[in-house]
């Protein structure tokens, strides 16, 4: 409610700022507060620098010159610069061209659009680059495409991984054709540094656009990207144009990209550093930890050894607690199996499939590729990852970490869990069967030893896709078959209703494939395993696994391929 | 000198501090939430500048748009009342590097009392007690048990990452300290993965005595006695008096030295409370010092004659203090009780909504410091507290009996309030013969209710 009558107002006693010039009168100094471009409201400066220059209004990401994000991602006092003083010749006679670039490197004590040189993070070593959007939105000219190529170099030659912060507008227009070769010469430097088996991880942040992001920005065996940054080819303003449409919202945003299977994760500023931290360790960690032989038979007999014959269980009921909704699906093993475990998205070619869960994690400190087929929990969990129905890009996906495991000599464990591979209008458009084909191709002769354990369903193809390992386990209520018991019922006999029937038939037990010579072991569930009971089995699974890494470590790639090889072929 | 003052807050402070302003003759400006277009101290300051939506983390907490009304408005200071940003180093530090001035310590000050761990080392160096305890982490019961004795029983051991009450126990002898500390290591050691324990002296049935002191930029440091605010529910305080009943002349001066001596060892400026757990012997221990006006001062302005937020506003202006030590007396017996707009017997729920009729009472030796009105509506986002009732008598009984006449004649239609539950804290036996501690309420029935404690 307000009051009809105001109240009556202060009777000053002193007159209000007199001529007195002595008094000094408040005043917002320069340099205290800004404008926030997303939220508009004004924000102190220094409360952003702090905040990782985040707005703490909206949380809009402001932009971060080169020399604070170091700050903010190398280890104190570590950076060491590298190349400076490397001048473009302004290949185009550009008018201006020059001027502009000294105004530039004089106005913010830059030496050009990307910063690079050595730190450490985490203690340990990296070549580090930077872009710094302040010159000239960090477009890549012969400077930055330089500065970038002797940076890979270098890192090749002293065996270092290689972090790259890209933000940039893309190729520089003032230099031309010169401009575009840049492209070239650093995804060349950095197909070299790859080829030495060497770490390259890179950075998207806001904007990375045109000729970079075609080029090493999207080259990184991990690739990051920081929340709601701007990535992509064209830009928006051109698509639209071009097209004549509006384009919908969040398009070329990281969360489309991750969506579309481009990028490995989306990490906020605040945990950047840890993130990376965590990869680098990831990847410089001792390969494995030496079991004695005597040990490995230890381990086995934990894992596989019955203290008592089983009951005999009918097929049928098997194919029931295989597809029961309290099983533990690929997400719970994980979790109870390995540590630290860092998920990667993506196939890099089309999206990224929720029906497989694949990324880096630690089996007792030993770095390992883990890629599992996820049903999901409840139905939205089961919806969300399609019930474990695999799509091409699913499998793109996990070929995609499995070469990345080859590449950095990493073992693979695959779960498997799929009542068969999806089965739809988009799966056979984007090439099913292509995908599993390539799969098994390229399985066969992965250079690095491969466990694959079917915990639920094993079906057909879709199964095989990422089983063809260099053993193959089953827990004791999996099953594994050539499609689903209604399926053979159907084709066999027109009658999908003797489902039960065909299970009886089929030999998908995993007493039965034991006895064919098609799994290895049987995992035995003293009781169906459920999420609350699986920790003691999970114990057995683990002691199974170390003496699997140990056997199969041990063998020389030859060996290792030869075998995987003879395994299928006297099948 | 300060010409126009901008406040920082809202409710009955803001209203208390233009009122000082009016009286001073320094111009006013009220900043308010767009719930609070309505509010009495909108409409009371002399100009009312909008800085947000309702809930503070967009208005009353939003350093950007206060500066921005300050600058616009062309105020000189800032007064920032309790809560908000009244300790927000980081905001005292804003108005300087603006040149406004901050009606409150400087921000080094307030950012070094903020800080419990370098607070109690300041106070511990000066000399002002601080609960014994271990500085460094006890690995076993044995060197434990060697500390437990100097500290003195009982004691509490605390989890380093404790929380909750995990990892936590209390010995009240040298024989249970063994078990006592093996169980809350063990606790620790599995709620938190880390076993690192500290030791503490157990403060018993404490009362919650805290000291109010002013301090000039000349150096000049006094208190004004203690305000006695036992009685608590969840640390929010209910009823607040002075004198306490458990302070006699010889520890009044003794804790007023120590107020004085921590004000001084914290280069305090300003007016500031120093808050202390008086134990049954007598014994008593630094907790930490509030660098703002509190909700409780006016119990002190009555038994001391002083108007403390017109000597903030002096002291912010560099003006030496206007009485010494000598010169405080202390008069009478002051009680406050808060008035909340909430609903004890439904665990104290808060009750917005409108007030559709209002009578306060008055008279001698009465106060009521509030921002509501008949047609008042009681915005939803902030604290529940539409009220300060305040009396003044000769005594302590004489002021619990004109409380109790005063709380008679209140009556707020619209809302729920505590009124009823304050009265029977009032007729309770142990509140009127002064035995009470910070567990009064939680050890009492009053009314049918009884608080439990987390």
């Amino acid at each position: 409610m307000k009051f009809n009558h105001a109240f009556k107002r202060t009777v000053r006693e002193l007159p209000f700022y007199t001529e007195d010039k002595s008094v000094e009168r408040p005043e917002v100094p320069d340099g205290l507060l800004k404008k926030c471009n997303a939220c508009k409201s004004a924000v102190f400066v220094e409360e952003v620098r702090q905040n990782a220059y985040i707005c703490p209004h909206c949380g809009n990401y402001f932009r971060v010159h080169a020399y604070r994000r170091i700050e903010m991602i190398a280890d104190e006092g570590t950076f060491q610069e590298w190349d400076m003083g490397i001048r473009s010749e302004n290949p185009l006679h550009y008018k201006g061209y020059q001027e502009k670039v000294e105004g530039l490197r004089e106005k913010y004590n830059l030496d050009e659009a990307v910063v690079t040189g050595k730190a450490y993070i985490g203690g340990f070593p990296v070549v580090l680059g930077v872009c710094d959007s302040r010159f000239m939105m960090a477009s890549m000219g012969q400077v930055v495409g330089e500065k970038i190529a002797r940076a890979v170099e270098k890192a090749t030659e002293e065996k270092l991984p290689v972090v790259l912060f890209a933000c940039s507008g893309g190729a520089r227009m003032q230099e031309g054709i010169v401009s575009l070769m840049q492209m070239a010469k650093t995804s060349a430097a950095l197909k070299r540094h790859s080829d030495a088996g060497l770490l390259y991880v890179s950075v998207l942040t806001n904007p990375t656009t045109g000729g970079v992001t075609a080029s090493f920005a999207m080259l990184g065996d991990i690739i990051l990207a920081e929340p709601d940054a701007l990535i992509g080819f064209a830009g928006p303003r051109v698509i639209e144009q071009t097209i004549g449409q509006k384009l919908p919202k969040g398009f070329q945003k990281s969360e489309f990209l991750l969506e579309h299977g481009f990028i490995d994760r989306i990490v906020e500023r605040k945990n950047l550093r840890n993130t990376l931290k965590s990869i680098l360790e990831m990847h410089s960690a001792q390969k494995e930890k030496v079991i004695p032989a005597g040990e490995t038979e230890v381990l086995k007999k934990n894992a596989f050894e019955e203290e008592k014959p089983l009951k005999k269980v009918d097929a049928w009921e098997h194919v029931l607690l295989a597809r029961d909704k309290e099983r533990p699906t690929g997400t719970d093993y994980i979790e109870r199996l390995f540590e630290d475990f860092t998920e990667l998205h993506g196939d890099r070619y089309y999206g990224d499939d929720p029906a497989v869960i694949g990324g880096i994690a630690r089996f007792h400190g030993m770095p390992v590729t883990v890629i599992v087929q996820e049903k999901g929990q409840g139905t939205k969990g089961c919806i969300a990852h399609n019930f474990g129905m695999v799509s091409p890009e699913g499998y793109r996906k996990s070929l995609r970490l499995m070469k990345q495991a080859e590449k950095f000599d990493r073992p693979v464990i695959c779960l498997v869990d799929t009542p068969g591979a999806f089965c739809g209008l988009e799966a056979e458009e984007r090439g099913q069967g292509e995908a599993i084909a390539r799969n098994l191709y390229e399985l066969s002769g992965l250079k690095v030893p491969v466990l694959s354990i079917v915990i639920g369903e094993g079906g057909s193809g879709g199964a095989l896709a990422m089983a063809v390992a260099d053993e193959v386990w089953m827990m004791e209520n999996a099953i594994y078959s050539i499609l689903s018991p209604e399926g053979f019922a159907s084709i066999l006999w027109k009658d999908s209703k003797r489902a039960k029937e065909a299970a009886g038939v089929m030999k998908l037990t995993a007493r039965d494939l034991e006895k064919l010579g098609i799994v290895e072991h049987v995992i035995r569930e003293r009781e169906p395993l459920t999420r609350e009971n699986m920790e003691k089995t999970a114990d057995r699974i683990k002691d199974g696994i170390s003496a699997f890494l140990a056997e199969y470590g041990a063998l020389t790639k030859e060996e290792l391929v030869e075998r995987r090889y003879q395994r299928f072929r006297k099948m | 000198m300060i010409r126009k003052l901008l406040i920082a807050n809202r409710g009955e402070i803001a209203v208390r501090i233009i009122r000082a302003c009016r009286e001073m003759g320094i111009e006013t400006v009220a900043v308010y939430s767009e719930a609070d277009r309505e509010s009495l101290h909108t409409q009371l300051a002399d100009e009312a500048i909008c800085i947000g939506p309702g809930p503070s983390s967009e208005s009353y907490l939003n350093m950007e748009r206060i500066m921005s009304a300050t600058m616009v408005s062309g105020a000189d200071a800032i007064h920032p009342g309790f809560g908000f940003l009244s300790e927000n180093a980081r905001f005292a530090e804003i108005c300087e590097q603006c040149n406004v001035t901050f009606v409150g310590p400087g921000s080094e000050v307030i950012r070094n009392l903020g800080n419990k761990q370098i607070a109690r080392n300041t106070m511990k160096a000066a000399g002002v007690p601080v609960i014994p305890g271990t500085d460094r982490p006890i690995p076993d019961a044995k060197t434990g048990a060697r500390e437990a004795k100097k500290i003195g029983y009982p004691v509490i051991i605390k989890a380093a990452l404790g929380g909750g009450g995990k990892g936590m126990r209390t010995a009240f002898s040298p024989e249970e300290f063994e078990l006592a500390f093996q169980t809350a290591q063990k606790e620790a050691q599995i709620a938190f993965g880390d076993g690192t324990m500290y030791i503490e002296h157990f403060v018993e049935h404490p009362r919650h005595i805290e000291f109010q002191i002013l301090a000039d930029s000349q150096g000049h440091v006094i208190h004004l006695g203690e305000r006695d605010c036992s009685i608590q529910r969840n640390h929010q305080k209910m009823i607040e008096e002075s004198p306490s009943a458990a302070v006699s002349e010889k520890l009044r001066n003794q804790m007023g030295k120590a107020a004085v001596k921590a004000a001084k060892a914290a280069h305090y400026v300003n007016a500031g409370t120093i808050e202390f757990l008086l134990e049954k012997n007598g014994n008593f221990y630094f907790m930490e010092m509030n660098t703002r006006i509190q909700v409780e001062h006016p119990v002190t302005e009555w038994v001391t004659g002083l108007d403390l937020v017109k000597e903030q506003i002096r002291i912010a202006s560099g003006e030496a203090l206007s009485v010494t030590q000598k010169d405080v007396k202390i008069q009478g017996h002051a009680i406050e009780c808060r008035i909340n707009a909430e609903n004890p017997r439904k665990n104290f729920r808060p009750s917005p909504g409108t007030i559709t009729a209002l009578h306060l009472p008055g008279g001698q030796g009465i106060r009521v410091d509030t921002g509501i009105y008949t047609g008042y509506r009681i915005p939803p986002y902030y604290d529940s507290m539409l009220a300060k009732l305040i009396v003044h008598g000769e005594n302590r009984q004489d002021a619990i009996a004109k409380m109790k006449s005063a709380l008679g004649e209140v009556i707020i239609d619209g809302v729920d309030t505590n009124v009823d539950y304050q009265f029977d804290i009032l007729n309770d036996p142990d509140f009127q013969s002064g035995n009470l501690d910070i567990e009064f309420l939680s050890t009492h029935e009053i009314g049918g209710v009884r608080i439990n404690e987390v």
